[in-house]
């Protein structure tokens, strides 16, 4: 952008939100340049709107400048979504971080996007009440990033993914008007298609969202068994068997390692793979659920079984858990976290192919993940300093993603695509599928103002992977 | 053009209005050269699976073709292990549901005259029942599909997966669209698995018991997965009214939380005042769906049952005001109060036809300034032109009528039929 252009656009900026809602110095820009992906690119100015009236007003110019924008959360997607590929605005939503209101008699909460979506389920639980998805970020995420992303979580098992908890949003338009939708009201459900967009049809500006009374009864614990194939075996089992509890998650050897090193939970050292389950509910059906749960899981091979004893015993098991990719830095110089998802009967077949896949490449993979989803989250491990292991990594994330896809399976469970896979997404969908998806896009936003060259594979080279060098998610969120 | 099957247009008259022909294509690519065939000769064509909710909506503005998709009602994919199905639209709800009932599954759509009904046009209607509040919405299981669009695309969205991110979730704009986007072909959901047991607890309400007995339930341990107070429907919902109504509660889960449950019930309602239960079990699953048939049961020319959505903190008020109304303008009423959803169901009527054309008119036009997203659910044909079926326009109506125009350029599919005349 030439100076003064540039200029302008920071005067007008300025003018609309105040010297202290604009960022335009390189140094301060620096940090809107990326997010947990890899790839950086400085955008022309940072804003953090107060209210939507403020949005509005930042699209209006935008527009009128003809700078794309880039709604962002807090910066924690792995795919490159909150990067601003092609320069242009950063909307931060940290100033617009309020609840504001629950309703606990109806179960329901108004929120802004900027909301760190731990503070929802904080805020509600004196009343009795929480918040579903739990994304591993939550202590750190937002409400409107879960939004862009119809972000799950390991109680998406149960509770669903975001899409299942938006019960209507207010978003600023193309055109800068604040529109507002609900399931209250008739006509076509157009949260549904505004959630999981990651930012491509507008931006919101606030949630309203459903919130769940606390169970009862809550019941964590880990089984160990020899391998991952194992204990997926045993969660395909537990599902066929009509048992759907609140979360079953997987983690083999070297996460497992690496978290007890950091956390101290209780994690057995020795297990070739644990399987940590919750189950929610009223009393009598949690302690009959688990039962049932131990007796396929010692079916499946598993050597010991181990209840948490008190809530404390089970938040750690829990803390540890959302912090394995934290945990795995501390042995890993670099990692590559990807996100897939199958039919949660194929998982030992996808966790086989994975295991070949890293071996053909020649590099280490450690398997966190969302078992009871099919949602896998293998974690590649490099050195960003060898040039060769960084081509491996992407070679790997892409066979990986087309592996599951041979599975009957889809290349995101709850990232996103963003900028990162974006070109991956004609191996899922035809052409046909993805010029119906562009029709929404055409009616949001036909001038392509919102997150641009992300979701879609770039039109000219359609079809193809790319690989550009270093491109690979550094994030800690899984 | 191509009629596969020699039907009445009579039966697939909306409103006023019979199409000029009907077909059944017999199979998605017969359907997608059908459509395409219509959208060049300026055709407009009405989709329809059972007909059951097609009370919902306006008439269509012009109707050419009615394409029925009953012939398209196969199981494309039981994965009974991974919880999922995949199926064609034109399969019958309580086909679905026995399938998935063999192997322990069900998918909560609470559809009404189940045995009629079709999953795609339970879907496209947006059909909404009691038990969401417990397992979520229909289209909440919904992961993937099919649509034929006006120009004969086939496009997919969504997958055979559990959770999703990947490109824009369309299954859902369709769920609720009513075939106004396109005809939805193929719905891949998640199911659950079957609860071991239900119960259903049926209360009469004595004189002044409503509310302390509202407030009573609202404060259940034991949740019941719907909770419903109703008055009139004699005959059509089981229990007799009290001068309160009645109360009719559902429990699905294991025994023991069932039975537990009931003694807490009990004891809430005596202390409410309210001095008998009766508990079915046996006969828990066809009072829930003599229930959810009577949300659309015909009435003639005689009478018309509107919906209103809200929360269940407004449930009260809200029936206070269309019972005043009713009252006002002479009309008799029934209602269904959704204590865990919200939803008032308010069935008008009045003594002869006559009658009720004349007041329903005022009615509609007074109703609507007091709640002006009251949907009717059934109304005679007559006056399905006159009433607002939608209620006021949604704010976000510029967006849906880009959508369509985006979708169906040459407003081929189902003309009028949606909100605003979409």
């Amino acid at each position: 952008m030439e100076t003064a252009t540039a200029s302008s656009l920071h005067q007008r900026l300025t003018g609309a939100l105040g010297a202290e809602g604009v960022r335009c110095e390189p140094e301060d820009l620096a940090v809107y340049a990326f997010d947990a992906y890899s790839e950086a690119s400085l955008p022309s100015a940072a804003v953090l709107p107060k209210d939507a009236r403020e949005v509005s007003a930042v699209v209006r110019i935008a527009r009128e400048c003809g700078e794309p924008i880039v709604a962002r959360g807090a910066g924690t997607g792995l795919c490159g979504g909150a990067t601003p590929v092609a320069g242009g605005i950063v909307v931060s939503f940290a100033r617009m971080n309020r609840i504001l209101g629950i309703d606990v008699r109806n179960r329901r909460a108004r929120v802004q996007p900027g909301l760190i979506n731990l503070e929802l389920s904080n805020a509600a639980q004196p009343s009795g009440l929480f918040f579903g998805p739990d994304p591993s970020s939550q202590k750190i995420s937002t409400i409107g990033g879960n939004v862009a992303t119809n972000a799950g979580g390991p109680h998406a098992l149960s509770y669903g993914s975001m899409i299942n908890h938006v019960l209507g949003l207010e978003f600023v338009d193309d055109a800068g008007e604040v529109v507002s939708v609900s399931s209250d009201e008739p006509g076509y459900d157009l949260s549904s298609v505004l959630v999981g967009s990651e930012g491509t049809l507008g931006i919101v500006t606030a949630v309203e969202l459903r919130l769940l009374r606390l169970p009862r009864a809550i019941r964590v614990a880990v089984a160990s068994f020899g391998d991952v194939e194992a204990a997926s075996e045993a969660v395909s089992a537990i599902i066929g068997a009509g048992i759907v509890p609140t979360a079953l998650e997987i983690m083999d050897k070297t996460i497992t390692q690496a978290v007890e090193a950091h956390y101290h939970a209780g994690f057995p050292l020795d297990a070739g793979a644990v399987l940590l389950v919750e189950i929610a509910g009223e009393p009598e059906d949690v302690t009959a659920s688990e039962a049932a749960i131990a007796d396929i899981a010692r079916a499946h091979g598993s050597t010991m079984w181990r209840s948490a004893a008190d809530a404390r015993e089970r938040d750690a098991l829990w803390a540890s858990r959302k912090g394995a990719a934290g945990a795995i830095g501390r042995i890993a110089p670099n990692y590559y976290i990807q996100d897939a998802c199958v039919p949660r009967t194929r998982l030992p077949q996808a966790l086989h192919r994975i295991d070949e896949i890293c071996a053909e490449h020649k590099l280490l993979v450690g398997n966190v993940f969302h078992a009871g989803d099919g949602n896998l989250h293998p974690l590649l491990i490099f050195d960003r300093r060898e040039r060769r292991q960084v081509e491996a990594v992407i070679a790997a994330g892409t066979d990986i993603l087309r592996a599951c896809i041979e599975l009957g399976g889809t290349i995101s469970g709850e990232h996103g695509i963003g900028f990162e896979k974006r070109d991956s997404l004609p191996k899922v969908f035809s052409s046909d599928d993805l010029a119906t998806m562009g029709r929404v896009r055409d009616v949001f936003d036909p001038v392509r103002l919102f997150n641009p060259d992300k979701i879609f594979p770039s039109g000219a080279i359609c079809g193809e992977v790319r690989t550009p060098e270093n491109a690979v998610a550094a994030g800690a969120w899984l | 053009m191509a009629v596969a099957a020699p039907s009445d247009p009579e039966a697939f008259r909306l409103g006023l209005r019979a199409p000029h022909a009907v077909a059944a294509p017999a199979s998605v690519e017969a359907l997608s050269k059908l459509l395409r065939a219509s959208d060049a000769n300026g055709e407009s064509v009405v989709f329809f699976g059972g007909g059951t909710l097609q009370g919902i909506g306006n008439a269509p503005s012009r109707y050419d073709l009615a394409i029925s998709l009953a012939k398209l009602s196969k199981v494309i994919a039981y994965e009974h292990r991974d919880l999922t199905i995949a199926v064609q639209s034109g399969m019958r709800v309580a086909a679905l549901d026995a399938k998935l009932s063999a192997k322990g599954q069900f998918v909560p759509l609470d559809a009404p005259h189940a045995s009629r009904s079709t999953v795609g046009g339970v879907l496209a209607a947006g059909w909404l029942g009691p038990r969401r509040a417990t397992y979520g919405r229909p289209r909440d299981f919904v992961i993937g599909s099919a649509i034929v669009l006006a120009d004969g695309t086939v496009a997919h969205a969504g997958g055979m997966v559990v959770k999703n991110s990947t490109g824009y979730d369309l299954s859902r704009l369709y769920v609720g669209s009513l075939g106004t986007l396109g005809a939805l072909v193929r719905t891949n959901f998640k199911t659950l698995p079957l609860p071991p047991a239900r119960r259903a607890a049926i209360a009469s309400l004595p004189e002044r018991t409503r509310r302390r007995a509202i407030d009573h339930v609202a404060a259940l341990g034991y949740e019941p997965v719907a909770a419903l107070v109703v008055r009139g429907f004699g005959g059509e919902i089981a229990g007799r009214d009290g001068l309160d109504g009645r109360l009719l509660l559902f429990y699905e889960g294991s025994p023991v939380t069932i039975d537990k449950a009931t003694r807490e019930l009990r004891s809430a309602l005596g202390a409410a005042g309210v001095p008998e239960t009766t508990i079915l079990d046996r006969e828990a699953a066809v009072t829930f769906t003599r229930l959810v048939d009577a949300y659309v049961s015909p009435l003639g020319d005689k009478g018309a049952t509107y919906r209103s959505f809200g929360t269940p903190s407004d449930l009260g008020p809200r029936f206070e005001l269309v019972a005043a109304l009713a009252a006002q303008h002479s009309l008799e009423l029934e209602s269904i109060e959704d204590l865990r959803t919200g939803d008032l169901i308010a069935r008008l009527s009045a003594p002869s036809p006559d009658e009720f054309t004349q007041a329903a008119v005022v009615f509609d036009d007074a109703l609507h300034v007091q709640l002006p997203y009251a949907q009717v659910l059934v109304a005679p044909p007559s006056l399905r032109d006159r009433l607002s079926m939608w209620g006021n326009d949604p704010p976000a109506l510029p967006q849906m009528r880009a959508l369509k125009q985006r979708f169906d350029p040459n407003g081929t599919l189902a003309p009028g039929r949606f909100v605003g005349g979409i």
